[in-house]
């Protein structure tokens, strides 16, 4: 991508940029708390910008595990509604599988009749992501296609360059924020666009060279393969994996109150048995097995049919946050090497 | 957005979460990756740990019961009716009228706040919580055997085990964590045997599932010490220069020949040899084990057992060795350790010792009672009879989760007061005199400690709903109503007042417990904690063996089946949580009896169908559910629903050492409902 607007970021200044920032919106970033990096709304805190991609995906943002979709009053039996407006809110710090991942959920809550409360809070949400370099153990992105570095959807992109970051612009907002906070900003030279390449370039292969490399495809081909009822005996359904996944996205919507009360929606997980239950009490993907394999399905074969895009991004969440101790993907290395 | 860094509710792992907060509502919880036991992974009840905070059926005032009708009061109303009814009971029929039962979900600082409450206030040591049910008989057994009733090693120590022996624990299902790292260890090469009745997940991951025949216990334990014995794999050095009375027990376990193992307890000589060789040849072996060892009228005797086992094999007191009882509260353990029992001040200390009363009673300012008190089964059969009076409940629900409701009933009914401190209305609360709207876990602070004597810092997320208020602010109010100094301005000093009089907490602060928390024993403020027991020695010198014996208890030919209960991965304990998170209700709806497939033929029973489960007790209707996992002649039931509450089938058969009730083993018949 030619940067039409680039900047670059002494490492210095950062601080005082997000600082800037606060003033108008509400800045998430990642940052320490009790030793972990976690996502949480900035109070002027150091940055956690280095490290692994953390556990807990940006995607609880613009998806929160659990919603108010709006409130219920009722009075002289009539019922009366009220939602709340999405708030304005700046994420910095997403990773480039992340914002991929938000591509995906975007084809889904975003096209035809967009979602209400994904779409207000998509729209109200500035992203200033960050390109990979330092991507974890278990990270596959390069091999998904959707890393180390960022292509689109963001407003504002960093590099870390080692003494600052390169800023890029990737929308009319994010041309807005550097224009309008210039003063921390200085020119980018030509020498930081090549170091840019150079580092991404060691990043990928450095993720090549850790082990097999899964290929979408061939991970397709080999779900059929695979043995989901020995999968399934050490599976602790515990969720995690889907309540990890920065593309997963399916929810229940319930009720809670009566007269008057809340509608909320929460994050499900396929890996439920209730899930797919049906009230006569037949489930269609009754064993564990099963639903793993609707889970890898879902990803390689539902949600491309749908969206055009893979449903995994190769963070590697679901293997770190796996209760049976699995590497969520050694049998499609297997398969692939 | 904030995250908070807290402690899970559910079971005695201790899994570090954190809970995401927006706008003062909690949206959502996730693992913390730096946490020594959860290492950024939780189990389905973990992820949805904090669902239930905001439902609206929480508890938000104080109720007064006026005119048989339960009404809104304040909290001066409730609270100076509460402590006005308690002091005219001991007045009238002294103290041992009165009673006090706390929870193993309230912190340390709450559990020795209502300890206290009991004996500096009321004057009774009438105090007992539910590890009466769960790890009596670990806290006498093994209290008698290595000095300490707690777990001997972090749950991380198995991680360097070579084998693993779990035993009457459903371990995937109740101790998720404990699990994950009893796999990991697996995958490593550690050999791991599970001995339980029923095929459950963990025995069918098992390089060894023995299945004994429900209550032979001692028989099968027995049978592999004596061929670990015979084969030459006991540790001789060990036995030699650290125990006392091995050769009692060397000569006791003969009678368990495999033969004679396989007679009473229906193993296969085979395959207890094959676990006996596998455990014995470790360099590093652990014994875990939970609910289904300690929860028979034998349960001392199971736990003592397993002790004899471990010693003899010298698997005590080093990284990967050990004896794990899983304790299935996040605080049970917290609760005994601060005395919330009728024998022990905090840490242990016992009521009747002078030397120990004198320096309590230096501490709280006034008398203490010196005999120890009733245990909680005991406590209610009491108020049956109307010796007890009044009960403070702190956050139990007796009604569902004791020994013959029925008898539960009829003794709370007949109390003359019982108040009941509580998140959530309950089958208990509906009993009560007056009911404390109390904060949950998300709304507190304080400390838990975990099933494997880690304490941990529980934070505050939220604040509580309506008027409901943390419950070591309610104890301390009812301390000073009833004439007791309570000036404790935050739970810190609650805990600054715990370390001074607990030697095994001497080291403990709030200020000390950063995300691992500290293992007791830790005794001064330089102390690091304690992570292994019994490194060089026994609390007593050199640890005990005790031989015991398998007792037969005689088959009932009317009532054939044998009934255990027992709780699902899906579900909390009495339910009052996990009923109220929509996706862990929506998994397991209703409660069925699960009942084996030959069983069930023979009853002409399909899953799905109707049928009445009767004891001697009383009877039940529930649905069937036909399944492989229990063996022929059990069934099992959850005891997490009201619509059909398992321990109605339950009897008071109370293990004589330990008070702890049968649980595992009721005689029932089945048969079809009528359509």
């Amino acid at each position: 991508m030619t940067a039409t607007c680039a900047f670059f970021l002494r490492r210095e200044n950062l601080l005082s940029l997000v600082e800037e920032l606060a003033e108008t919106l509400e800045v998430v970033a990642p940052v320490r708390v009790e030793g972990v990096a976690t996502f949480a709304t900035w109070r002027g805190e150091a940055l956690a910008l280095d490290g692994d991609n953390l556990l807990a995906s940006p995607l609880e943002f613009f998806l929160p595990q659990k919603e108010v979709l709006f409130r219920y009053v009722q009075y002289s039996g009539r019922y009366t509604f009220s939602e709340d407006a999405p708030r304005a809110r700046l994420i910095l710090g997403m990773r480039p599988c992340d914002l991929q991942a938000l591509k995906v959920i975007d084809g889904i809550f975003g096209s035809e009749i967009p979602d209400r409360p994904y779409a207000g809070r998509r729209m109200s949400t500035i992203i200033v992501a960050l390109n990979c370099t330092s991507p974890g153990e278990g990270c596959f992105c390069r091999s998904m296609g959707s890393g180390p570095g960022a292509e689109e959807g963001y407003d504002l992109l960093l590099t870390d360059l080692g003494r600052g970051y390169l800023v890029e612009a990737g929308s009319p907002v994010g041309v807005y924020i550097l224009r309008a906070h210039q003063r921390h900003f200085e020119e980018a030279d030509p020498g930081d666009f090549r170091e840019k390449v150079r580092l991404l370039a060691l990043t990928g292969e450095e993720m090549i060279k850790r082990g097999p490399s899964l290929n979408p495809e061939e991970i397709r081909e080999a779900i059929d393969g695979t043995d989901w009822k020995e999968a399934g005996r050490r599976c602790l359904a515990c969720g995690g994996c889907s309540l990890v996944c920065p593309v997963c996205h399916c929810f229940s919507v319930i009720d809670r109150g009566v007269p008057d009360g809340e509608r909320l929606r929460c994050r499900d997980s396929c890996i439920l048995s209730g899930f797919s239950r049906m009230t006569s009490g037949a489930n269609p993907r009754a064993t564990l097995g099963e639903r793993l394999r609707h889970w890898y399905l879902d990803k390689f074969v539902y949600i491309p049919e749908k969206t055009g895009l893979f449903g995994c991004v190769g963070c590697g969440r679901c293997s770190r946050v796996c209760l049976g101790e699995v590497d969520r993907w050694s049998p499609f290395k297997e398969a692939t090497e | 957005m904030e995250k908070i860094a807290t402690i899970c509710v559910y079971c005695g792992c201790g899994c570090g979460l954190f809970l995401h907060v927006e706008d003062g509502r909690i949206v959502g919880a996730s693992p913390s990756p730096a946490h020594p036991v959860s290492r950024g992974r939780l189990c389905i009840k973990g992820w949805l740990a904090a669902d239930f905070v905001h439902h609206p059926d929480r508890l938000k005032t104080p109720l007064v019961r006026k005119g048989g009708r339960m009404v809104r009061g304040s909290w001066d109303e409730a609270l100076s009716l509460t402590a006005r009814r308690l002091k005219e009971i001991r007045e009238e029929s002294g103290p041992d009228a009165l009673a006090v039962l706390t929870s193993a979900k309230g912190t340390n600082e709450e559990n020795y706040l209502l300890a206290k409450l009991a004996r500096a206030a009321l004057k009774t040591n009438n105090v007992d919580h539910v590890a009466r049910l769960c790890h009596a008989p670990s806290v006498a057994g093994l209290g008698f055997a290595l000095g300490s009733g707690a777990m001997t090693n972090p749950i991380r120590s198995l991680l360097s085990s070579d084998a693993i022996l779990v035993t009457g624990s459903n371990t995937t299902e109740q101790h998720p964590l404990v699990a994950a790292h009893i796999l990991e260890a697996q995958s490593r090469g550690a050999t791991l045997i599970v001995v339980d009745p029923r095929r459950t997940q963990m025995a069918d991951l098992a390089d060894i599932h023995l299945s004994p025949r429900l209550g032979t216990d001692v028989a099968w334990t027995n049978g592999i010490l004596n061929l670990i014995i015979e084969l030459g794999l006991a540790d001789e050095v060990f036995i030699r220069e650290r125990t006392r009375g091995f050769s009692a027990l060397k000569e006791l376990v003969t009678r368990y020949s495999p033969e004679a193992a396989e007679r009473i307890a229906g193993i296969p000589s085979g395959d207890l040899e094959k676990a006996a060789v596998a455990f014995g040849e470790a360099a590093r072996a652990a014994v875990v084990y939970a609910m289904g060892t300690t929860q028979h009228s034998c349960g001392t005797d199971n736990v003592l057992a397993l002790a004899n086992l471990v010693l003899a094999t010298g698997n005590v007191g080093r990284d990967g060795t050990g004896i794990y009882p899983l304790r299935g509260h996040q605080n049970v353990q917290g609760a005994c350790d601060m005395g919330a029992l009728p024998n022990v001040y905090s840490g242990y200390q016992k009521v009747e010792d002078p030397a120990v009363r004198s320096k309590m009673k230096e501490a709280w300012g006034t008398d203490l009672p010196s005999a120890p008190g009733l245990t909680a089964v005991e406590i209610m059969g009491a108020a049956e009879e109307g010796r007890i009076r009044g009960i403070y409940i702190s956050g139990e629900n007796p009604m569902m989760s004791y020994p013959d409701r029925q008898g539960v009933k009829r003794a709370l009914s007949s109390l003359e007061f019982l108040a009941v401190a509580d998140i959530f209305p309950t089958e208990t609360t509906a009993l009560a005199d007056v009911v404390l709207p109390v904060a949950s876990f998300a709304e507190k602070d304080g400390t838990f400690t975990s099933t494997e004597r880690r304490v941990q810092r529980l934070r505050r997320a939220v604040s509580p709903p309506g008027e409901a208020r943390p419950e070591v602010e309610v104890a301390a109010d009812l301390l000073s109503r009833l004439g007791i100094d309570a000036d404790y301005p935050t739970p810190e000093d609650v805990m600054a007042e715990i370390s001074s009089v607990t030697p095994s907490y001497g080291g403990i602060s709030r200020r000390r417990l950063g995300i691992s928390g500290l293992h007791w024993p830790c005794p001064n403020r330089e102390h690091p904690g304690t992570e292994i027991l019994h490194r060089d020695s026994f609390p007593m010198g050199r640890a005990n063996f005790f031989p015991v014996v398998h007792q037969e208890l005689d088959a009932d030919p009317e009532y054939p089946l044998l009934l255990t209960t027992g709780r699902s991965l899906f579900h909390f304990h009495t339910g009052t949580m996990t009923r109220r998170t929509h996706l862990l209700d929506r998994e397991l709806s209703r409660p069925t009896v699960d009942i084996n497939l030959e069983d069930a033929t023979a009853l002409g029973v399909r899953r799905g169908s109707r049928v009445v489960v009767e004891s001697r007790e009383e009877s039940l209707e529930i649905e069937a559910d036909v399944s492989e996992v229990v063996p022929k002649g059990m069934v099992f039931i959850p005891f997490h629903f009201s619509e059909a509450p398992a321990n109605q089938l339950t009897a008071k058969n109370l293990d004589p050492k330990s008070k702890i009730p049968d649980f595992k083993r009721t005689p029932v018949r089945i048969r079809r409902a009528d359509p």
